[in-house]
């Protein structure tokens, strides 16, 4: 096991300096840079100043690796959108907003699709499955600014329940969390549903009725714990795609997140910027994906890696 | 055996599963006597499998009675049934799917007993591992877990599960049909000798003749629903009537390829066309309710067959 965790973790070393090539070739091979996008144009003696500071003059592979020089040593530079602080400051409180309410989304969000799933998958065929079923491929298909949209409609305009949006009180929270539940409630629901599905029409299901274990047991002990394998292991990456913020919930319930950076900073040319966020990003799913492979080998004796179980 | 002064351990009574406008099961009349065993052999299809899972009432029939032990138990709850789930047990086919994947094989073992409240944890264990000494496994794979065991084995562990318990019947739904040839005799074998030990009735299901005579006393099969033939084991073998029985005879395999019998599997449509016509002379002596369509009749003493009897033959 712990040599599993090893190999999986120098791997994840490679791939994450493989992704931080490909980002920083693409990002700069997009035309233009930092300086160009004003209406005004700057004069080009003083734009080769600035980007002179900015070691922007230099060959690209020596800006990649002095960049990675200063990553190694955790200093991501200064984003050129906010000169007055530094990368890792922005990000730190930028992603408040977004982890909390993307983080909740998915807290609420994956539960109740759970439970949705299991109520179709046990009733299969009634209403219930039906509705259900049909929650789940709404959550999947609608975009999510469109739900975002009829969230603050109904409940902000026509309801007047909660407030239209802003971060703050927590009453403000409520509907971003609700747009942000929407796709992890869906996915869970029918991850749930075909996962119980699949299980309860195992034999061993069927040897279990017939030693006369009751129908509510049967689902706990047994088809609920076989279910779960596939549903644990989806949870850490959904959780890093969605807590890590959407621009569109950022933007329609002016959430002050990380979201909106990703597109600035592209926008902008803001290099320091985009090239954290994008490693951040693939750090984190990186690890997700390590730590899901590691609790489905824990929790499925059939992989449970090398050794004798205790 | 006075085997006609107690009740048959397990008897059904015309029973009958519909799904809409089919019927899939169609008045089937089973009785299971102690200790001896009833293989239920037709293809796939032809409804043995759904009258194994009404008998265990894991399917609940349209119509017709189960009775087990001379208990009538077919009305009753699923919760007042449960005392009697002790008496009736099953092994299916696919031994890797019929275990939990997450459980170890002392817990698959003990499980049936602590569902039934005996024995505390320690005894239960104890219980468990005993059996799979009983099955030819030793004490040592209760902490294994289904996936290190070979299809033989696992069957085994099925087999201990069901019998755990102490079961007076066992509905065995194709328990070999998986398996090698060797360990298939191997799990007959096991099957025979716990059936000695145990008093205990079968209740057989397969379409694999070679094992049905080996361990059958009687033979019934099925077609698309209905019996079309069932008498004692060698009669069957020797003696079938029906021409259904005998291209399913025709199609066990023989090792000699020099005996090499000509295959004559028929159609649906041919079986239909060539259900047997009877004089009522051929038969023995019984009431005639309706003689256009197709009934089982007495040949000799217990051995029956599907038939049209009219005068003209």
């Amino acid at each position: 096991m712990l040599s599993f965790i090893i190999r999986r973790t120098l791997s994840m070393l490679a791939t994450f300096i493989v992704v931080s090539i490909v980002i920083f070739l693409m990002m700069h091979s997009i035309p233009g840079g930092p300086f160009d996008g004003y209406d005004m144009p700057l004069p080009d003696n003083i734009k080769a100043r600035l980007m002179a500071d900015l070691g922007l003059d230099k060959p690209l592979w020596e800006q990649y690796l002095r960049y990675m020089w200063g990553v190694f040593r955790l200093d991501f530079g200064v984003p050129y959108q906010s000169p007055g602080e530094t990368v890792m400051g922005l990000i730190a409180h930028a992603w408040v907003p977004s982890l909390v309410l993307g983080g909740l989304g998915v807290l609420i969000g994956a539960p109740l699709g759970i439970l949705l799933g299991m109520a179709a998958a046990l009733k299969r065929n009634s209403w219930i499955d039906y509705v259900a079923s049909t929650i789940a491929t709404l959550g999947l298909t609608i975009p999510v600014f469109v739900i975002s949209t009829l969230l603050i409609l109904v409940f902000a305009v026509w309801l007047k329940w909660t407030p239209a949006s802003g971060w703050g009180e927590p009453k403000r929270w409520i509907l971003p969390i609700a747009a942000y539940a929407a796709v992890p409630m869906a996915t869970y629901a029918r991850y749930a549903r075909s996962a119980m599905l699949d299980t309860l029409n195992k034999p061993f299901v069927t040897v279990l009725r017939a030693k006369g274990l009751s129908e509510r047991r049967i689902v706990f002990q047994h088809v609920l714990r076989n279910s779960a394998i596939p549903m644990i292991t989806i949870f850490l990456p959904m959780f890093v795609g969605i807590a890590t913020g959407s621009i569109f919930v950022e933007k329609i319930f002016r959430v002050p997140g990380l979201g909106a950076y990703f597109v600035s900073s592209i926008e902008k040319r803001d290099y320091p910027l985009e090239m954290a966020l994008m490693l951040l990003i693939s750090a984190l799913f990186c690890i997700s994906y390590l730590v899901s492979d590691v609790l489905y080998a824990l929790l499925n004796p059939r992989i449970r890696l090398g050794g004798k179980d205790t | 055996m006075n085997a006609m002064a107690e009740a048959p351990a397990l008897e059904l009574k015309g029973i009958t599963k519909r799904y809409d406008a089919q019927t899939v099961v169609d008045r089937v009349d089973l009785r299971v006597h102690r200790n001896a065993t009833v293989a239920l052999v037709g293809e796939s299809g032809s409804g043995k499998t759904t009258t194994g899972l009404m008998a265990l009432r894991l399917i609940e029939p349209s119509d017709g009675r189960i009775i087990l032990g001379g208990e009538d138990v077919t009305r009753l709850s699923q919760k007042d049934l449960r005392p009697f789930r002790r008496r009736m047990q099953v092994v299916f086919q696919d031994s890797y799917a019929s275990l939990d994947p997450m459980m170890t094989l002392g817990e698959i073992i003990a499980e049936p007993l602590s569902i039934h409240g005996i024995g505390t944890r320690a005894e239960r264990g104890e219980q468990a591992r005993a059996w799979l000494g009983k099955v030819g496994l030793d004490g040592s794979y209760a902490t294994r877990y289904p996936h290190e065991l070979s299809g033989g084995q696992r069957q085994r562990v099925s087999v201990a599960r069901a019998l755990i318990l102490g079961p007076s019947v066992l509905v065995a739904d194709e328990p070999t049909s998986a398996l090698d040839v060797s360990v298939k005799a191997q799990i007959v074998n096991l099957l025979q000798d716990l059936q000695a030990d145990m008093g205990l009735s079968m209740l057989f299901i397969s379409h694999d003749l070679s094992v049905v005579r080996s361990l059958a006393d009687e033979v019934v099969v099925m077609l698309r629903g209905r019996v079309v033939e069932r008498g004692p084991t060698e009669r069957i073998f020797t003696h079938a009537h029906h021409p259904y029985t005998r291209s399913l005879l025709d199609a066990v395999p023989v090792i000699d390829p020099k005996a090499r019998r000509r295959r004559s599997f028929l159609s649906a449509a041919e079986i239909s066309a060539a259900t047997p016509r009877l004089r009522p002379a051929d038969i023995e002596p019984q009431p005639l309710l309706d003689t256009a369509d197709p009934q089982l009749v007495a040949l000799v003493g217990s051995h029956f067959v599907e038939a049209i009897v009219s005068e003209r033959g």
